[in-house]
């Protein structure tokens, strides 16, 4: 067990940056550069850690805590996610209600952050980062509320053991899982189509144009937890896509890792070869998610006989 | 005439005193009445605003007391107060009666309005030093404790409207303080109107159980209500719509905005926070005479409830005026309160003492939260109008940088609201999560429908918090938006010392639920939906200290960055290689809710007046300007006003319709005026 949690520990340290250099990677791959080395990310954010902040002259104290906050929250819902496939760092009944609203404290904090800046651009990106917000919290909660009633569970680890295998209805409740999962992660970690985290025209962005202001080890902390954002949601939907999930073994564990590893290159790809969204169209692609969160759970009563 | 009536209660009370020695404690709570009428009548004679003010803080302090100390017992689980004694026809009997809801509600309505008395001392400081007397008003504060302790204590229904209406004149004649203004004495009339409206459904409904019982005792309206007879669902219905008209339930919101914006800061956080939990505390002491309910109560006060937070937390979001903002987002309150109120209801009725509890302690304690932080929101916009003199968000800004304590106190209660944790709103938010996705209705459709009302919720939550964020992030945040808005001070400690309370409270209760549970036990314990009250939030106890920890975390954090960057390196804000930024090129608050307006116009119809330039080089200057009205205000206003119109347009549309769909729809209008009439006798 306790062996169990330090890999918890070391994954949660070093994957976030490897999954973001293996994106990067992936990107430059596919545009037929060879690409930075994989642990950029890391020496990035050591070297910010050396320098000092600068902050805005219409900032107030908010502004240098925002980015701890965020980082905090980060780490704090990566608590209990299942990284290595089963046995989160801490789980409890409805663990996954503080996930959700522990992500909307660090958004809301990055966001106010951005206002505080008085930019004439901060305030778009946090503008559109609350707009989405509103619709993805409810696909969250429908898909694994989903989960939960079919797996009859009240824990995010246990919601997300193996479900296909149950027959009669789970892989619609499974597939649709796996959707909705997907675009909470394209969305959250600011990823194509939803948002471009490589541009630098401020008009296109979510994320980028939130932190425009910040620098030195701030900026280093919402990298940092950005990151790590990133690996728990690919570790949420590596631990519903894996066979093993829920046992504390070898395999499971190498498996999640493997299929965070190969989530990323997934994500790599969509961000090379598609364009990202109009803004007006992304509320579009959310209520996809919210739609297959709805048919989840109504397949969760189609299945129990429930439905007419 | 109502003075006197309250008068005679109180003499009758005083000669109880020597006839049931063994209901002193009771006695203690009733001895408020006379220490708050005569502290009113005080402030009323008094001259000076000085003597009238402090007459209401030390009556409304000793009524406080009093009324702490004689409910203290049943909050600990003592036996319910009793007191009754005879009274001429048509009363026939006055009782009263303190169980555990009553006590719970008297428990924070007093001293919320002792403290939103003494924040009143402070806010109407420059209305006295321009020759305004404030007696009145402070003999108002006191009458509406007087109608807390009449309505939460009282057993007969004579009483329970005396109090009722109390608190309805009352909080009508507070909110026209600044009666000069045409604007205002609108929104106190249509304030006025709505809650009459109100009360003629439940008078209708106290006729309605006057006739079946013949009586006005609550006792015997309980054993009417305890079977389910044809009548019951009338009633149900008449005192549901009366009490969500008082609660400000979608849709009978329309007078609540524009009252808030129109009334005194301290009137509004005690009218959305204090007075008008009085339509959720009646709600509830009707359910408890009514007993177990029925199925389709349950569903209806859930899907009701949902409702009402889905369109008052959208309806936030465009608000420009502050304190509109926050009297929408008190009608998706009162809401997510009657969501909680809607599981108990459910689970009472399938015989799941975990689901019952989960609601109710939800419900109950959603509600105390509401009051903690909704008043704290309201004291912060009424410290920043009496600052800047508007509370127009397009004209703040920067706020924070010369108010930085209502700032940090604004935020408090705007993270409490947004239910993130570890503040108190994320505590109740989260018990009636616990039973939305307990999975264990008797259906699996049951079962899916309480998943889809969670997934509300969090929307809910999430459209919340963007309220919260662009209230705060344009007001406070920045730089000032309108060089002509008058420069900030902080408010005085009268105001301050208020507010910092009700963070403390926010923080307290989420910090250690505890506390909040400990007032609403003996509420509970009334409730006889069998289980235990600790075994059924024991699963939370996870929760509570992940959010305990956090909370740590985050102030060690805060606390390190703060002390670090106070020798940090400043600059200007980053404004991408343009090197004159105004204010003015900020980001607005219509501007932050402009994407989500467009995802729900058909929620947020805007009216948008414009005169655009046309030329290649325009000689006059043009201007546009947007709005958003209430749609269902504006909807009952083209009703009432156009009526004729409306109804000439829709008899000139029945020819035209083709003669057979005509005679469909009067058959099926006869069909069910049929149904109706004979659907309550055995055929």
């Amino acid at each position: 067990m306790v062996v169990a949690r330090l890999l918890n520990v070391l994954a949660l340290l070093v994957m976030p940056f490897l999954l973001t250099g293996l994106i990067n990677r992936v990107k430059s791959l596919w545009s037929g550069r060879k690409g930075p080395p994989l642990l950029q990310p890391l020496h990035d954010a050591l070297r910010l850690l050396r320098k000092t902040s600068v902050y805005s002259t219409t900032t107030t104290p908010l502004f240098r805590i925002a980015p701890w906050v965020f980082l905090l929250t980060a780490l704090g819902s990566a608590v209990v996610t299942p990284l290595l496939g089963a046995a989160a760092l801490a789980s409890f009944p409805f663990d996954f209600v503080v996930f959700a609203y522990v992500w909307a404290l660090g958004r809301v904090a990055i966001m106010l952050a951005a206002l505080d800046t008085g930019s004439a651009f901060e305030g778009m990106g946090a503008a559109r980062e609350a707009t989405f917000s509103t619709l993805l919290e409810p696909a969250l909660f429908l898909v694994i509320g989903a989960l939960c009633l079919s797996a009859g569970t009240h824990t995010l680890s246990e919601a997300l053991a193996p479900h296909w295998r149950a027959g009669d209805g789970s892989l619609v409740i499974w597939a649709c899982g796996v959707i909705a999962l997907f675009i909470v992660l394209q969305v959250e970690t600011a990823r194509m189509p939803v948002d471009d985290p490589t541009t630098h025209l401020e008009l296109t962005m979510i994320h980028e144009v939130m932190i425009l202001d910040h620098s030195g080890p701030d900026l280093a902390a919402i990298q940092y937890g950005a990151a790590v954002k990133l690996y728990v949601g690919a570790a949420l939907l590596a631990t519903l896509l894996n066979p093993w999930a829920g046992t504390t073994s070898v395999l499971s564990a190498s498996a999640n890792l493997a299929l965070c590893a190969l989530l990323a290159v997934v994500l790599g790809t969509v961000e090379s070869l598609i364009a990202r969204l109009k803004l007006r169209t992304v509320p579009k692609y959310i209520a996809v998610a919210l739609v297959s969160g709805a048919v989840a759970l109504l397949a969760t009563a189609w299945r129990a006989g429930g439905l007419p | 005439m109502r003075a006197n009536a309250a008068h005679r209660t109180l003499s009758a009370s005083a000669r109880s005193h020597a006839t049931h020695r063994d209901n002193s404690v009771l006695t203690s709570v009733l001895l408020s009445l006379p220490v708050l009428l005569l502290g009113a009548a005080l402030a009323l004679g008094l001259r000076s605003n000085r003597a009238a003010a402090a007459v209401a803080v030390v009556t409304q302090g000793i009524a406080s007391v009093l009324v702490l100390a004689g409910i203290a017992g049943v909050l600990r689980g003592g036996p319910t107060l009793v007191m009754s004694w005879p009274w001429p026809p048509p009363i026939d009997e006055i009782a009263f009666r303190i169980d555990g809801l009553g006590a719970f509600f008297l428990a924070w309505s007093l001293p919320m309005t002792l403290l939103g008395t003494i924040y009143a001392v402070g806010y109407l400081e420059p209305y006295f030093a321009k020759g305004r007397h404030g007696g009145p008003h402070f003999g108002l504060l006191n009458l509406v404790s007087v109608s807390f302790v009449l309505i939460y204590s009282a057993q007969n229904a004579l009483v329970f409207l005396l109090g009722w209406e109390t608190a309805a004149v009352a909080a009508w004649l507070l909110v026209i303080w600044d009666y000069q203004k045409q604007k205002i004495r609108f929104a106190g009339f249509n304030y006025l109107v709505s809650t009459h409206v109100g009360l003629f459904v439940l008078v209708a409904a106290f006729m309605l159980l006057h006739s079946k019982t013949g009586s006005m005792d609550f006792g015997a309206f309980g054993v009417f209500l305890a079977h389910a007879t044809p009548a019951r669902p009338t009633i149900f219905i008449l005192l549901g719509t009366s009490f969500a008209l008082k609660s400000a339930f979608f849709p009978f919101h329309t007078w609540l905005p524009r009252a808030h914006s129109a009334a005194p800061a301290h009137v509004s956080a005690l009218m959305s926070g204090v007075i008008h939990k009085a339509g959720l505390f009646a709600f509830l002491r009707f359910t408890l005479l009514m007993g177990r309910p029925e199925e389709w109560m349950g569903w209806s006060v859930l899907a009701f409830g949902a409702l009402s937070a889905f369109f008052g937390v959208i309806y936030t979001s465009t608000q420009r005026d502050l304190k509109r903002l926050l009297g929408y987002s008190s009608t998706e309150n009162v809401g997510i309160a009657a969501m909680g109120f809607g599981v108990g209801y459910l689970g009472w009725c399938w015989g799941n003492p975990t689901l019952a509890l989960c609601g109710f302690v939800g419900g109950l304690l959603h509600l105390f939260n509401h009051a903690l932080f909704k008043c704290l929101l309201f004291y912060a916009a009424g410290a920043v109008y009496r600052a800047t003199h508007t509370i127009d968000l397009e004209r703040l800004g920067g706020l924070a940088k010369r108010m930085p304590q209502t700032a940090a106190l604004f935020l408090v209660g705007g993270v409490a609201i947004s239910a993130l944790p570890p503040l108190n709103g994320f505590i109740s938010e989260l018990v009636i999560y616990a039973g939305l996705f307990s999975g264990s209705a008797p259906s699996a459709s049951a079962n899916m429908a309480l998943v889809a009302v969670a997934a509300v919720l969090a929307f809910v939550g999430a459209v919340s918090a963007l309220s919260m964020t662009r209230a705060f992030g344009i007001a406070f945040l920045g730089n000032p938006r309108d060089a002509g808005v008058h420069p900030a001070e902080e408010p005085p400690a009268t105001m301050l010392t208020p507010m910092a309370l009700h963070a403390a409270g926010a923080i307290l209760v989420g910090l250690a639920p505890q506390v909040g549970l400990a007032l609403i036990r003996s509420t509970i314990a009334l409730f006889p939906v069998g289980g235990s009250l600790d075994a059924a939030l024991a699963p939370l106890e996870g929760i509570v200290w992940a959010s305990r920890a956090l909370a740590l975390l985050l102030v060690v954090a805060g606390l390190i960055r703060w002390l670090q960057g106070r020798r940090a390196r400043r600059t200007a804000t980053w404004g991408c290689g343009y090197t004159a930024p105004s204010p003015r090129m900020q980001y607005t608050a219509s501007g932050f809710t402009e994407q989500f307006v467009r995802v729900f116009e058909s929620f947020l119809p805007s009216a948008r007046r414009e005169q655009l330039p046309t030329e290649l080089f325009p000689q006059q200057s043009g201007h546009v300007s947007t709005h958003h009205a209430d749609p269902v205000e504006q909807r009952m206003f083209e009703v009432l006003g156009q009526g004729e119109d409306f109804v000439s347009h829709t008899s000139e549309r029945i020819p035209e319709q083709p003669r057979f769909a005509f005679a469909a729809v009067l058959i099926g209008l006869f069909l069910i005026g049929a149904l109706l009439l004979g659907g309550g006798r055995p055929w």
